[in-house]
């Protein structure tokens, strides 16, 4: 019998306001333990929080960049558990009227992930585990994130994927946080269940907290897919539960059953007032939304016509997108921006958070600069790429490096004298070539190349020798 | 109800001490509380309640701009045991 994989996506999204959610302590990432608070993220007794504005219109932009209705009024409510993470014994967060609900995102294939709300709520303090104690730093309590919950649309593993790298790219994009799984500021509870195909009521589902790699989700969704199965193939049942996942034996093992515990006792947070969001304030943050990752996309493949994996490349990162835009422009062949950032320019950031920050030495102007060299065939290819290689050392334009003697070439006649002179010189090449040897040209025109210290256009001088060969 | 042992858990669990003698006593005074707040299930809400708040005002925001956290020994000046700036949670239960 064949089974169908359900998942749904709970993705917490830290956001990237200079302060906390409720008080105004830096958000910064890392800082000596507890030297990032105060009474009021500390949860002393008598302190009154007061919510950031920052976090309402971010939490309205990532609502709006997932096609969400915004909610105009809502509130703040506590769901309370105990546990050394909270010092308040209770998270402040959006219950029954989140901010943001009924949007979707759009996979590649076309098909739509259902968003069912992105609350705002604040974040938990570090702790560490040592020898039964528990020691805790609350720097990132209060924190504020939103969390964007999906419904169980997910269907494989690699919607799953698509629909995190998708929202990641959103929430750059978007600039309501800067995403970087590796310090948690993105991080996924994923709820797993699987039905016989056909099926239309869901099975009972796990759930698997606090995932922060991508690959990891990819690997704990296959592995849990393929437990639940062979339960249910052997005759047994799947407890709701909540599993985590064991990166280094690949597997989930469970942490507590779902009946102990879960009544959080949700109520109104008395402490803070109402939000309202009016319709012209939505309007406002709409239209300070930035292109959106995939509207970037149909631009670059529809009107720059570039090649969908060149375009999908590009926009990953959205400095890079960014990068492009300006070094393209105005030119006759968007392809060749394209063609000189993923090869020659990428070789320089190797890795992943290199392409991320991207710190090129120099302005998209002067690769635009010289790229206009190349389409105006004042300077042939292989110019173009040493003087950028230089460039890219340097920081400096094409100008220091390329003069206007370099630029004029070398004029038709003195060519033609030196073509004849290479014909001449490489008898040898051309009877191979004239006997069918195609390779055997390119050792005519290298002599070309190094005779005038790469200036020669081969374009050019390849008509002429053929014309020259052609007449013996 | 509330259990005697219930009363010596939270008593623990809050690090008071609680004298023998005193638990009889208070053990009915907590069953009482309990039973007067369970008073807020008859109450009949719609769904109205839900917005409101005792101030009738909306949208009071902190601006985003930050301000001194307190320093890191007045943050821990009361801390019981911990090290290295963490506070501490021992093991219990
Ligand atoms: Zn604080």
């Amino acid at each position: 019998m064949s089974y169908e994989l359900v998942v749904g996506l709970e993705t917490h999204v830290e956001l990237s306001t200079n302060t906390k959610i409720f008080c105004q302590c830096t958000t910064e990432f890392g800082g000596e333990p507890n030297s990032h608070c105060c009474p009021i993220c500390l949860g002393m007794p008598g302190t009154l929080p007061k919510l950031n504005k920052k976090v309402v219109e971010y939490a309205v932009k990532a609502g709006l960049a997932t096609n969400c209705k915004i909610r105009n009024l809502s509130k703040m409510d506590r769901k309370n558990y105990v546990y050394p993470d909270l010092p308040k014994a209770y998270q402040v967060t959006q219950f029954d009227k989140p901010i943001c609900e009924d949007g979707y995102i759009t996979l590649s294939s076309g098909k739509s992930i259902r968003i069912n709300r992105i609350h705002i709520e604040e974040d938990a303090g570090k702790l560490i585990h040592e020898r039964g104690d528990t020691y805790i730093d609350y720097n990132r309590g209060g924190v504020p994130l939103v969390e964007i919950v999906t419904d169980p649309d997910i269907r494989t593993v690699d919607e799953a994927v698509e629909y995190i790298e998708q929202l990641r790219l959103i929430m750059k994009y978007i600039g309501v946080s800067d995403v970087k799984m590796q310090e948690g500021s993105l991080r996924c509870d994923v709820n797993i269940s699987v039905r016989k195909k056909g099926e239309e009521k869901f099975g009972t589902r796990t759930e698997i907290k606090n995932m922060n790699s991508v690959n990891f989700i990819a690997k704990a969704i296959a592995y849990e897919f393929e437990r639940q199965v062979d339960i249910l193939e052997s005759g047994g049942e799947i407890h709701q539960e909540t599993r985590r996942y064991d990166s280094d034996l690949n597997i989930t093992e469970s942490m507590r059953s779902k009946e102990d515990a879960e009544d959080y006792r949700y109520f109104r947070e008395p402490d803070l007032v109402n939000i309202y969001v009016s319709e012209e304030e939505i309007k406002k943050y709409k239209a300070e939304l930035p292109q959106l990752p995939h509207e970037k996309l149909n631009i670059f493949i529809n009107e720059y016509g570039l090649p969908k994996d060149d375009a999908e490349l590009l926009i990953k990162y959205k400095k890079v997108a960014e990068y492009y835009e300006e070094a393209s422009k105005n030119l006759k062949n968007k392809k060749l921006a394209s063609n000189y950032i993923l090869g020659q320019i990428y070789r320089k950031f190797p890795t992943d958070s290199e392409k991320e920050e991207f710190n090129i030495s120099i302005p998209p102007k002067y690769l635009n600069d010289l790229i206009q060299l190349v389409e105006s065939r004042k300077i042939n290819s292989s110019m173009a790429s040493n003087a950028l290689e230089k460039m890219l050392d340097s920081g400096k334009a094409v100008t220091e490096f390329i003069s206007e003697k370099d630029m004029e070439g070398i004029d038709e006649n003195t060519l033609r004298e030196l073509c004849i002179k290479a014909v001449n010189e490489n008898q040898k090449a051309v009877e191979s070539y004239l006997g069918g040897k195609e390779k055997a040209f390119k050792s005519i025109i290298g002599y070309i190349m190094r005779e005038t210290k790469g200036k020669a256009d081969p374009i050019k001088a390849t008509e002429i020798i053929k014309e020259i060969i052609g007449k013996i | 109800m509330v259990s005697k042992e219930e009363i010596i858990k939270i008593a623990k669990l809050s690090n008071l001490f609680l004298d023998e003698n005193v638990m009889e006593e208070i053990t009915e005074e907590m069953a009482k509380i309990v039973e007067f707040a369970d008073a807020i299930n008859t109450i009949v809400c719609d769904e109205d309640i839900e917005f409101d708040n005792i101030n009738q005002i909306e949208n009071a925001f902190n601006e985003d701009e930050v301000v001194e956290s307190y320093s890191s020994d007045e943050v821990l000046r009361n801390r019981e045991g911990g090290e290295n700036g963490y506070f501490l949670v021992r093991r219990r239960v």
